[in-house]
């Protein structure tokens, strides 16, 4: 990480995830001439002009043409560079799943993908904005490693992870103005390793992505009822943390999955299917966006709406307890 | 003009990489093999890898070494027959094609020890990804040129008009990419199946555009290459190489039937007799 990034944390909470991101790709570049960052006519709301003005040279905008936004980044990539792409969730993984599979999962080039406004956070732009079947597409692509950071540091730390990583990978980011800070000061941020955000043996909130805050937020609620609540911050969901699921499974009476997501082939998924091979694992119960498209409404509504919030979490898991 | 010396040199190596891609597909049974794309291929190949391009089989990853992306990865043979006559490969390699368990698949992976850049096969892909290379090479202040083999059919992808226009706006003149024009794509004739001008399409984005009447002769190739990669016009440059599908073989040329299939004995050795009847014309 960079030290400085500890004094933003309250001014990358109040922006949001965009913010984030694009001051730490000026802090990477600053430190490591390979960085380049690409955008398909979306600097502005991927925040990217400070780059594009400061490193002019290091900056590409390809058009509105995301598949080619992947392959040109695969070429940058496959000749040393470290390209960063950004684009909406909804769009940058999903318009070109065929380029990210071949010419990044398959060339297992060092592009990292960022999708921001992830999920249903673009609210009233409606459903062709919404990304909520992104990871399923791009976890079932080998060498692809995807990570859903739960707060501005974690999101900062994961960028930085990326950049000594080998492969690609998929970002995906939630949490926009009111990010909430979960990491106030530095922590230990590995690919791969999630983290125990706090301990207790009932109910297991295994959450990814900027609903950690409420998945905290109902353990609160369920620890006044006197139910023992662990929550676990498992922000890479490929490859999936399963020395800590083993723990989970063998330690808590249920699993609650949280994410921003389709129920099938996220962060539930990808725990639903390591656990079919786990004898006496305890139920799972999915906190997750319906299999469905949303109706029209602020991000707030639609969290209400498919039973994210804090009180709602709790519910789900105090009834199947 | 390209001396005698080399335009021989290249005709005797499409001779063999012919001869190859008979060989090879053939040898892959059943599971058959994109003849008609490899051969209308094989003089561009052939004179990138034995007249154009620096590149050094005993050291294939070599940073000063031109770059060749086939974008058009189903025409493998085209490529792995000038990987075999180059050093790349071996014979015994070279015959494990399409196997179980073989490098050479029926689409390029990438496997740069083996001269292989860029896995390609889903169209367009490939130039894209070379452009992107060619951008890299400008950052890094490197001179080396990426070349790039297109097919005329591959030009009905989004992608490519994608990347044509981004590289015109990165001025990426240290790129050749070559339009093997066979007219023939997999269901049809391009007439029949997406009828444009695509001389006037690459004009239209932007690109130094050269079109030859004969993309099957070495020396027009030659010269055509040597000058477009000499180039710093600030512009990317484009050959489109009028060529005839299945070159080489007389039941192959032209044919809407040779664009991908299996051959049987009848047809291997009829194939061999007109190369063999090539060689004494």
């Amino acid at each position: 990480m960079n030290p400085a990034a500890l004094d933003k944390l309250q001014d990358w909470s109040k922006a949001g995830h965009r913010t984030v991101q694009a001051d730490t790709l000026m802090m990477l570049a600053a430190e490591h001439p390979e960085v380049v960052a690409l955008s398909a006519d979306l600097t502005p709301t991927a925040r990217l002009v400070e780059f594009k003005d400061t490193y002019p040279d290091r900056f590409f905008d390809v058009g509105i043409a995301e598949q080619n936004l992947i392959d040109f980044s695969a070429g940058l990539a496959l000749e040393g560079l470290r390209p960063f792409a950004v684009g909406l969730a909804a769009m940058v993984p999903m318009r070109p799943a065929e380029q990210v599979r071949a010419a990044l999962g398959y060339m297992n080039a060092n592009v990292t993908v960022i999708g921001i406004e992830a999920g249903v956070r673009f609210g009233p732009l409606g459903n062709t904005h919404y990304a909520m079947d992104d990871i399923a597409v791009v976890r079932a692509i080998p060498n692809f490693t995807v990570i859903a950071p739960s707060d501005p540091l974690s999101t900062h730390k994961a960028l930085y992870a990326c950049i000594e990583h080998e492969g690609p990978v998929y970002l995906r980011l939630t949490g926009g103005p009111g990010y909430p800070v979960m990491y106030s000061e530095d922590f230990d941020f590995q690919i791969g390793k999630s983290i125990e955000y706090r301990p207790g043996s009932d109910v297991a909130f295994i959450s990814s992505g900027s609903l950690l805050a409420d998945a905290v937020g109902a353990a609160d609620i369920l620890e006044d009822k006197g139910i023992s609540t662990r929550v676990v911050d498992m922000h890479t969901i490929k490859p999936l943390d399963t020395e800590m699921l083993d723990k989970v499974f063998a330690e808590n009476k249920l699993v609650v999955t949280v994410e921003e997501h389709s129920p099938m082939g996220g962060l539930g998924g990808a725990v639903a299917e390591y656990k079919a091979g786990v004898v006496g694992a305890p139920k799972q119960v999915f906190a997750s966006l319906g299999d469905k498209f949303q109706k029209l409404g602020d991000h707030k509504f639609l969290m209400k709406e498919n039973g994210l919030t804090a009180p709602d979490l709790a519910t789900l898991a105090e009834t199947n307890l | 003009m390209a001396n005698t010396e080399t335009v021989d040199l290249i005709n005797e190596k499409a001779a063999l990489m012919r001869r190859h891609v008979v060989e090879m597909g053939f040898g892959a049974g059943g599971r058959g093999a994109h003849f008609g794309p490899a051969l209308s291929s094989i003089e561009i190949v052939a004179s990138l890898f034995f007249g154009i391009m620096n590149h050094d089989p005993e050291n294939p990853t070599m940073a000063d070494r031109d770059r060749f992306v086939q974008s058009k990865g189903h025409a493998c043979l085209a490529l792995y027959s000038a990987l075999g006559e180059a050093g790349y490969i071996t014979k015994e390699q070279m015959a494990t094609f399409k196997g179980d368990g073989s490098f050479l698949a029926g689409h390029p992976t990438r496997n740069p020890q083996y001269g292989i850049e860029v896995s390609s096969g889903t169209l367009g892909n490939g130039f894209a990804v070379a452009c992107g290379m060619a951008k890299a090479a400008k950052i890094k202040g490197e001179d080396h040129k990426v070349f790039s083999l297109v097919g005329d059919g591959e030009c009905n992808e989004g992608v490519i008009w994608e990347a044509a226009m981004n590289a015109v706006k990165y001025g990426l003149d240290n790129l050749v990419a070559i339009i093997d024009r066979n007219f023939v794509q997999l269901a049809g004739t391009t007439k029949d199946i997406m009828d444009v001008d695509i001389e006037a399409l690459w004009r239209a984005a932007g690109w130094d555009v050269l079109v030859l009447e004969d993309g099957n002769d070495a020396a027009s190739l030659l010269d055509a290459l040597a000058e477009m990669k000499d180039s710093s016009n600030g512009k990317p440059h484009v050959i489109i190489a009028n060529t005839t599908k299945g070159k080489g073989i007389s039941f192959m040329e032209g044919s809407l039937n040779w664009h991908a299939r299996p051959m049987n004995q009848e047809q291997y050795d009829a194939a061999i007799a007109d190369l063999e009847n090539a060689k004494t014309i």
